[in-house]
């Protein structure tokens, strides 16, 4: 059973800082769904606000189309999965995981049932008796998660519950939250800094700066096609090239910038005139070290300064000619032995891979 | 000499001094409820007894000095103080638990001013509790006639349970303060997400987080009733605690019953700590076993799977026990050569005493005065001191009694 969630022009202020700012968002049954921001751009806000700990201002959260005003954390059919867990350290694995039951009066032996349900779902057989500190991260984080999904919410919250585990447990968890939102089959709720979560597990995404939504859409429209210079570069790397719009044909637009003039793909609903003051944007993949043959829309001239070894890919930092600096990444697969610091370039990108938006505020790193 | 010795000396000596200040006059008080003498006392020794902590003695001169099981007085006071004690742990301890759980619930500048309120009560004097406490009841008292409120208003131990209420709930304030600081609100957050209700967040996640600080925050308060003097001397009205009965005593003129009544609390704090110790201790060391179990079956590779080498250490508690047994046995075999134990002592010292008070009585009887004493003696006549008041140049300068 999974609901739909909406949020209504939901603001949320405190005193005269706006947390949230009249967000829309109408979240579908059975999606996995995150909200993506730096820290302190009101996600955890939202959450608190679909979760019932936070009445929002203004606005108001539909679920299952119902009006959740007025309606306690206790009474709606969310669970939220905290930050740090909140595991009742004083109880047992079982007892955490049958909380919601007991404080139901599901008598005993029916919460024992469904705990080790639960414990057959994420893997932890046969470990219930065990006290909550007596598991690892990777295992208190599947807890949080059985105790979470043992009353069968409509829709599962989660706050950035990934965030204290180490690099490869981070990894692993993604593929298995996404594999029990997969056999429960309800509307899951994420929301976290990261990127990478964000891309890799969601359905959809909304990318949230100071209380407000820049961007909702399926994870690869967000990569590609950004809609504000925010998200370009929040969202994986980007690198931005200042300049004024010089020329306009249908989606494609020539920029004029001190280091060239460059062709870039306008988002069709960020409309550019010429002249405006415009950045035209082009990831670090996107750049390639030209080959015989090889015919790029945009040539860029470039002198490398610096390089580090990331494994499967190598990244140079460069500068252009106006000082500007770029970072471009080749595959490992590529012999680039030759280039060190000092080496000039002439690198390659094509006008599909760049896109141009109206000047605005970057994500600061 | 190497300055480290020389520092470790002085440290020593340090803990030394520390230690005998702390605990020398515990033990020589300890050490007098074994002497026989009716004034406690180390030297002079009279004869080892038990004595005072059960019958006493009826003194030559016809006084009946009360040992620790036959004073009538000192049982009730100790009831009175338990009773008090039991009255004010279940007062204090809700009282500062509700205290410091609001405590958590103000976030504006308003919490200051309540943090500073609800301390205060340790700061005011215990007199001036004490008294006000009496004050306002015999004013309640007052207004209800003869009746159940008039009773409860003059009652004793029910104002000193009021009185001791009023500052010992603020020190169970204070414990449960520092452990709810270490309290993740987001457990109750969880909870209320999992759909308990207010009522079921606080009984089967606050009030088990704050078991610890519930016992502790118990037995403070048990033990500062228990101790309370300068309060409890103004609210406990005619009846009697422990602390007021020694008091009262003190001002009679203490005897060794006191030092027994001392040696008999020492012994059982100290058996209720080593006892809480031993517990702890166990409970520690299953904590630690089911940790090591954990890391064990965690560490995939034998790197910390060695077995532990056992080693043999002289416990430095062992050290301090010897201390105390020599010591011990040499009061004792001084005790046993010197023939200063048993009844037969105790007879012998009596009867000594008594045969220096008849003494004294016949020396004061056969000391008749004479003619000359009486009327004067050799200093003079009666006339020298006849006319003091009779001569009104002696006062003028006098300017009366402040």
């Amino acid at each position: 059973m999974s609901a739909d969630v909406e949020l209504n022009n939901v603001s949320v202020t405190f005193g005269s800082f706006y947390a949230a700012k009249s967000v829309n968002v109408k979240i579908n049954g059975g999606e996995f769904f995150s909200f993506l921001g730096p820290s302190g751009c009101g996600k955890t806000t939202l959450l608190r606000a679909i979760s019932g700990f936070q009445d929002p201002s203004e606005g108001s959260v539909l679920i299952d189309n119902k009006d959740m005003s007025g309606i306690g954390p206790n009474k709606r059919p969310t669970s939220l999965i905290f930050q740090n867990l909140a595991l009742f350290p004083l109880m047992s694995v079982s007892e955490n995981i049958a909380f919601s039951l007991e404080v139901r009066g599901v008598s005993k032996k029916d919460r024992q049932k469904r705990a080790d349900e639960l414990l057959e779902l994420i893997a932890l057989e046969g470990q219930g008796e065990k006290k909550v500190h007596q598991l690892s991260g990777g295992q208190k984080q599947r807890v949080a998660i059985a105790r979470a999904l043992a009353v069968e919410p409509k829709v599962l919250l989660l706050d950035e519950p990934l965030s204290a585990l180490d690099l490869k447990l981070r990894q692993r968890m993604r593929t298995e939250l996404r594999e029990i939102q997969k056999r429960v089959n309800i509307t899951f709720i994420y929301i976290t800094h990261d990127q990478g979560e964000a891309l890799t597990m969601s359905d959809r995404i909304a990318v949230m700066n100071e209380g407000e939504i820049e961007q909702i859409g399926p994870c690869d429209e967000v990569y590609n096609n950004p809609l504000t210079p925010f998200v370009a570069t929040f969202v994986g790397e980007n690198n931005p090239l200042f300049g004024k719009v010089k020329e306009i044909n249908q989606n494609k637009v020539r920029i004029e910038t001190p280091d060239g003039d460059f062709l870039a793909t306008m988002n069709e609903n960020k409309k550019l005139n010429i002249g405006d003051e415009a950045i035209a944007f082009v990831r670090p993949e996107s750049l390639f070290i030209p080959r015989e043959g090889d015919n790029f829309d945009n040539q860029i001239d470039v002198n490398i300064e610096s390089f580090e070894f990331e494994g499967n890919i190598k990244n140079f930092y460069a500068t252009l000619k106006s000082g500007t600096r770029i970072k471009f990444s080749i595959p490992n697969a590529i012999d680039t032995s030759s280039i060190s610091s000092g080496t000039k370039l002439q690198l390659g990108f094509e006008s599909i891979k760049s896109s141009i938006l109206p000047k605005a505020q970057l994500a600061i790193d | 000499m190497k300055p480290t010795y020389f520092i470790n000396f002085m440290m020593g000596m340090y803990i030394f001094i520390f230690f005998a200040y702390l605990f020398g006059p515990l033990i020589v008080m300890s050490i007098t409820a074994f002497n026989s003498a009716e004034f406690p006392s180390i030297s002079p020794w009279e004869c080892f007894s038990f004595r005072w902590f059960n019958e006493g003695k009826i003194a030559y001169d016809g006084q009946h000095l009360a040992g620790l099981l036959s004073d009538w007085r000192l049982h009730d006071g100790i009831i009175s103080s338990l009773i008090i004690g039991a009255g004010v742990v279940s007062l204090s301890v809700p009282i500062g638990m509700a205290a410091a759980i609001v405590l958590t619930q103000v976030r504006s500048q308003l919490r200051d001013i309540y943090y500073s309120i609800s301390i205060m009560p340790v700061l005011f004097p215990g007199v001036i509790i004490g008294i006000s406490t009496v004050v306002l009841w015999d004013r309640i008292a007052g207004l209800g006639g003869d009746g159940f409120i008039s009773d409860v208003g003059r009652n004793g131990i029910f104002l000193t349970i009021l009185a001791q209420t009023c500052f010992i709930s603020t020190y169970c304030f204070l414990i449960f303060v520092a452990r709810l600081q270490r309290f993740d609100q987001t457990q109750e957050e969880a909870a209320l997400d999992l759909g308990a209700t207010q009522t079921q967040v606080f009984f089967k996640i606050l009030v088990p987080y704050l078991m610890p600080a519930i016992a502790s925050a118990a037995v403070i308060a048990f033990l500062f009733s228990f101790e309370n003097y300068n309060t409890t001397v103004f609210s406990i009205l005619s009846d009697q605690t422990l602390t007021t009965v020694i008091a009262s005593k003190v001002r009679l003129g203490i005897s060794p019953a006191l030092s027994a009544l001392a040696l008999t609390i020492i012994a059982l704090t100290i058996i209720a700590a080593v006892t809480y110790e031993i517990l702890r201790r166990r409970s520690e060391k299953k904590y630690a076993q089911s940790q090591e179990i954990f890391v064990k079956e965690k560490a995939a590779s034998g790197r910390i799977n060695k077995e532990y080498k056992a080693g043999f250490k002289v416990p430095k508690g062992i050290v301090a026990i010897l201390l105390v047994l020599v010591f011990a046995t040499y009061g004792a075999t001084q005790i046993v050569k010197n023939d200063l134990y048993g009844q037969s002592c105790i007879d012998a010292a009596d009867q000594e005493k008594k045969s220096k008070f008849l003494e004294q009585l016949q020396t004061l009887e056969s000391n008749e005065l004479t003619e000359e004493e009486l009327s004067g003696g050799s200093l003079g006549g009666t006339e020298d001191y006849g006319d003091i008041f009779g001569d009104p140049s002696l006062f003028q300068d006098f300017g009366g009694f402040d």
